[in-house]
């Protein structure tokens, strides 16, 4: 097995844990702002709170795919892989003009 | 914030959605977005939003399966990730300029385009690498790899073809997955299958991996914007990835040639209900 093969293969193991961790997290942050509002507790805390508690769930899907391209630049740094790190650094970079971009429209 | 009764019919809706569209194969965006708009009565932009996030929760939930059964080529992805997170940008820039109805006749294009490809089969084509021609670009990336068949028993090798058209047919698929809130499997499909010829399973495996990141995209500048509401997109996000897990079980059990033919006539019947949207009729009554 060629050495590249087996760095993607160790890549695609830790890719696939972050990715996995990560939608448990959100599902469960969105989850318990769901069931808070639901069940009524809105009126006892706060409206705010619960929308708050969604918006970090949706806020970790968002950046999940991020660190994954970003977990992918390190690696393919730390292979010494040029084309592909800077190809990965192209596509934080397009996100990141996404970023800015929605900070800008009208 | 809407009413407990419009969130439960948000989660009721999305994890239907989403186990259809998972039971089919394909992401349940193209189904969300439609119900939110005709029956939702949610404004295209407002849908296109949350749909996003269920997007990228059903790659993410499902990517890591995949990955683990090596299936996934991550140097194709991030390579087709570069135009279709392009595309993306574009999409962004434009969804703004482009008025809701071109959106909801947009929608109903590919809905009709969606119905036309589900009544077709996915094309396999030969892998024998001593008789094809591989790109030169493919190759110089080191792109050509090798997927573990279990049904063979043994690796199979593949080359990755036309990766310039490829990259131009992702580009488009970033667009309209920015544009529309879908997964643009309408796209992906001949770019993964015709255009690069890979293995439908390795197809299938790199494009569920892609729609996470090219969504990611879009849905970073909508929530910045303020464009996606956590009251909405919560209840949609968290009803997709259960809907996901459901339709992943559900593909095991129920035979999807005849939920094929079913779902085409609904593909036809939402491409209607969205182009009357398109031209301000609205015949049914919304939820919200």
């Amino acid at each position: 097995m060629s050495k590249d093969l087996v760095s993607d293969r160790a890549l695609e193991r830790l890719l696939a844990r972050v990715l996995s961790m990560g939608t448990w997290l959100g599902s469960a942050a969105i989850a318990i702002g769901l069931v808070m509002q639901c069940m009524g507790w809105g009126r006892v805390m706060s409206t705010v709170t619960c929308v708050r508690t969604s918006s970090i769930g949706i806020a970790l899907f968002i950046f999940l795919p991020i660190l994954r391209v970003l977990l992918m630049a390190i690696a393919f740094v730390r292979m010494r892989d040029v084309m592909f790190s800077v190809m990965a650094v192209v596509v934080l970079a397009v996100i990141g003009m996404a970023a800015f971009m929605g900070m800008r429209l009208n | 914030m809407p009413h407990t009764g419009f969130t439960l019919w948000l989660l009721a809706v999305s994890i239907g959605a989403s186990a259809v569209g998972g039971t089919l194969g394909m992401a349940g965006g193209i189904f969300i977005v439609p119900a939110l708009t005709v029956f939702g009565g949610l404004d295209i932009h407002a849908a296109v939003a949350a749909s996003i996030v269920s997007v990228i929760a059903c790659s993410c939930g499902s990517a890591a399966s995949f990955l683990t059964s090596s299936l996934t080529n991550i140097r194709l992805a991030i390579t087709l990730e570069v135009a279709t997170t392009s595309g993306a940008l574009t999409g962004v820039l434009l969804a703004n300029r482009l008025p809701a109805s071109s959106l909801c006749a947009l929608f109903a294009a590919v809905l009709l385009v969606s119905a036309w490809q589900m009544l077709g089969r996915r094309r396999e084509f030969a892998h024998d690498a001593e008789q094809t021609h591989a790109s030169d670009w493919a190759t110089v990336l080191r792109l050509h790899s090798s997927y573990p068949d279990q049904a063979l028993g043994r690796s199979v090798f593949y080359r990755v073809r036309r990766l310039h058209l490829g990259l131009a047919l992702m580009y488009g698929a970033g667009l309209i997955s920015a544009l529309l809130g879908i997964g643009s499997g309408v796209l992906k499909i001949p770019a993964m299958d015709s255009a690069l010829r890979l293995p439908i399973k390795v197809s299938s495996a790199t494009s569920n991996f892609m729609i996470g990141v090219t969504a990611a995209a879009s849905g970073v500048a909508y929530f910045i914007h303020g464009d996606m509401q956590p009251a909405i997109a919560g209840p949609v996000a968290f009803g997709s990835v259960v809907g996901a897990w459901l339709g992943a079980r559900l593909l095991m059990v129920i035979p999807s040639d005849k939920l094929r033919l079913v779902f085409v006539v609904v593909l036809v019947a939402l491409a209607a209900q969205m182009l009357m949207t398109a031209v301000g009729f609205h015949p049914v009554a919304h939820a919200a």
